[in-house]
């Protein structure tokens, strides 16, 4: 496995906020409350990105805290050109899926809403956000931090089939629609974390592969800055 | 952890099916000879929507016929599909894979919603067994469908949009060519609730005279439901005659949620991955099973992208949308299942419920159901939300 490498990490979670080079900074007050009341708004894109937030608000939760790891991570896909674009894949995992959605889209059903009720419509956010055309994979897994998409993308890319893919874990369900839930259906907490794996470049930024749970590997690296500021 | 990947040839060693046209896939067959199928209208009692659909509803007879067969699992329509489909595909190798034990059979589910029928009645406080609310998160579904069937080797569930039942194929192969499994049942289900149809309704993406794919009238899709099951195997496992999966491709438009891109690129990009997998040339392919839902933009897109990847030399395709509605996660397997019975049966089969094709069609459009040689190489195509497009290649290989 030493040929490839972890280029990029971000994390998103109750404890903090960063990635691999700024390190996790605590949120402002309000905000880990306000992830779990799925109300994620502008001052929280701010956090994470300068770029204009209108589309961040037409998303719903799971894509806003998906989209937030997404940008975290600073991979640098704006400045790569298209045919390296089409060989990024982006590899999702996740217990609860779209169910925040799927619930709010049964109380008051809106076409706006019904986009989201797929837990893969993250990955589409990602993609048109930073126009990566790679093959795409979403599964749905038994536990919060299963690691299932990293195990595919070390597959796609010992086949050579992508150079770099983005492995991103998110759960999300808001505390009022997760009380109306039976307990097996309640994801552990809420995260997003994003993870960049391809071959290994010998760059400063790189971490060593290592297998595990997307979650615990991104907040590990994210406790631990390369370069703390 | 590591994912090592072999050579191992994968193969198709059985299937199952249960659609509108009933319980097994010899009525698929005859749906497929007489390319009439199983669109028809049911009185709904939906929220904001009350009035007759017409789509690919599995009937109330089959659905009986499966609960007396199945009793205990009469609950859960998604699951009940979903098993009836996994025994069939145990009986149609016909003891062949017997000697696989439990610990190396897999299975992977593509599913859209699982068992949304089960949160339609938990958010409405209506009763709804513990068994069944289980059942709404598909990994779950998955787990409790290899339970049932003895299965206890590798579990996945794939949730992608309308491109899950092609993903779960590539997944299902994957786990054979990294020797986690001898033989994976690859799952696709999928209902018409309540849920699905407000949505479909709410874009407005239906059409209220039932889809006519490719169509030069057509004004949307016809929604379906039911199960298929492909259960692949390691190659050398099968005696005689098998049909390969040997290549798959899926890339994203990056473009829009719910809409396709409008030159087919994103498509086109995924034949040609799924070909370079495959190792062949877009000449090879003898037949192409489109995805071909009925909506103006699709079908479009569809015959674009075919055009950018087969030039003026198209080859035969057709859609089956008209035959079982868009069976959204169990639309890849089901699908595939067709592309079998072309083979079996040399045939190219047809689109049902096209009158007049679109200017913009390529003009090898099947229309009617004809005999054909027997095809060697055949292409499957699907897309679906979130800019996804996929592609499988599947081959006919003698011993």
């Amino acid at each position: 496995m030493s040929d490839l490498a972890i280029l990029a990490v971000s994390y998103l979670g109750p404890e903090g906020f960063g990635n691999d080079q700024t390190g996790l900074r605590a949120w402002p007050a309000p905000l880990d409350e306000a992830v779990q009341h799925g109300e994620l708004e502008p001052l929280h894109w701010s956090l994470v990105s300068a770029s204009d937030s209108s589309r961040f608000l037409r998303m719903d939760l799971m894509c806003r805290l998906g989209l937030m790891a997404a940008e975290l991570l600073d991979a640098g896909f704006d400045e790569m050109p298209e045919v390296q674009r089409e060989r990024v894949a982006v590899f999702v995992e996740t217990f609860a899926g779209s169910l925040d959605t799927d619930v709010r889209f049964l109380q008051t059903p809106r076409p706006s809403l019904f986009a989201y009720t797929l837990p893969s419509t993250v990955m589409g956010e990602i993609c048109i956000r930073y126009r990566l055309k790679g093959p795409g994979l979403c599964l749905v897994s038994p536990n919060d931090s299963d690691g299932g998409a990293l195990v595919e993308a070390v597959d796609w890319l010992r086949e050579g089939d992508v150079d770099a893919c983005l492995c991103l874990g998110c759960e999300a369900v808001d505390r009022e629609i997760a009380a109306m839930l039976p307990e097996h259906l309640r994801p552990q907490g809420w995260h997003a974390a994003a993870l960049l794996v391809g071959k290994s470049s010998g760059a400063r930024r790189e971490h060593p592969f290592t297998p595990g749970s997307l979650a615990e590997i991104c907040r590990k690296l994210c406790f631990k800055p390369k370069r703390a500021c | 952890m590591e994912a090592a990947v072999s050579k191992t040839r994968v193969a198709i060693a059985g299937t199952g099916a249960v659609t509108a046209v009933g319980s097994g896939v010899e009525p698929l067959r005859q749906a497929l000879r007489t390319n009439a199928g199983g669109l028809h209208a049911r009185d709904c009692v939906v929220r904001k929507i009350g009035q007759s659909i017409i789509a690919g509803w599995v009937s109330e007879t089959t659905l009986e016929q499966l609960r007396q067969k199945h009793p205990g699992h009469a609950d859960s329509r998604a699951f009940l599909f979903a098993h009836a489909a996994l025994k069939q595909s145990g009986q149609s190798m016909a003891g062949q894979l017997n000697s696989v034990p439990p610990t190396r059979r897999g299975l992977v589910l593509s599913t859209t919603k699982a068992d949304i029928e089960s949160l339609e009645k938990l958010v409405r406080r209506q009763p709804c067994s513990p068994a069944t609310q289980r059942q709404i998160q598909p990994a779950f579904l998955a787990a409790d469908l290899a339970a049932a069937n003895q299965i206890s080797g590798p579990v996945q569930c794939v949730s992608a949009a309308c491109i899950s039942g092609l993903l779960a194929i590539q997944q299902g192969a994957t786990l054979i060519r990294r020797r986690l499994a001898d033989l994976v049942f690859v799952v696709g289900v999928d209902l018409i609730s309540e849920f699905v149809l407000a949505g479909f309704t709410s874009l407005k993406s239906l059409d209220p005279e039932g889809c006519r794919p490719f169509d030069k009238a057509r004004v949307g899709l016809s929604l379906g439901e039911g199960a298929g099951v492909l259960a692949l195997a390691r190659r050398d496992l099968l005696s005689g005659p098998v049909v390969r999966i040997t290549g798959w491709g899926s890339s994203n438009d990056a473009n829009h949620l719910t809409g396709p891109s409008r030159d087919g690129a994103g498509l086109a990009l995924a034949i040609s991955r799924a070909l370079t997998k495959a190792g062949k040339e877009p000449e090879a392919i003898d037949y192409i099973n489109a995805h071909g839902t009925g909506t103006p933009y699709n079908d479009n897109m569809e015959s674009l992208a075919l055009q950018s990847s087969f030039g003026d030399r198209v080859p035969p395709f057709s859609s089956s949308k008209g035959l079982l509605g868009h069976t959204l996660g169990a639309a890849g397997i089901l699908e595939t299942i067709i592309c079998l019975v072309a083979i079996d049966e040399q045939m190219l089969p047809g689109t049902p419920r096209l009158r007049e094709p679109d200017a913009v069609t390529p003009k090898s459009l099947v229309h009617e159901p004809r005999p054909a040689a027997p095809s060697r190489c055949i292409l499957k195509i699907n897309c679906g939300f979130g800019g996804t497009n996929a592609a499988l290649v599947l081959e006919t290989e003698s011993p």
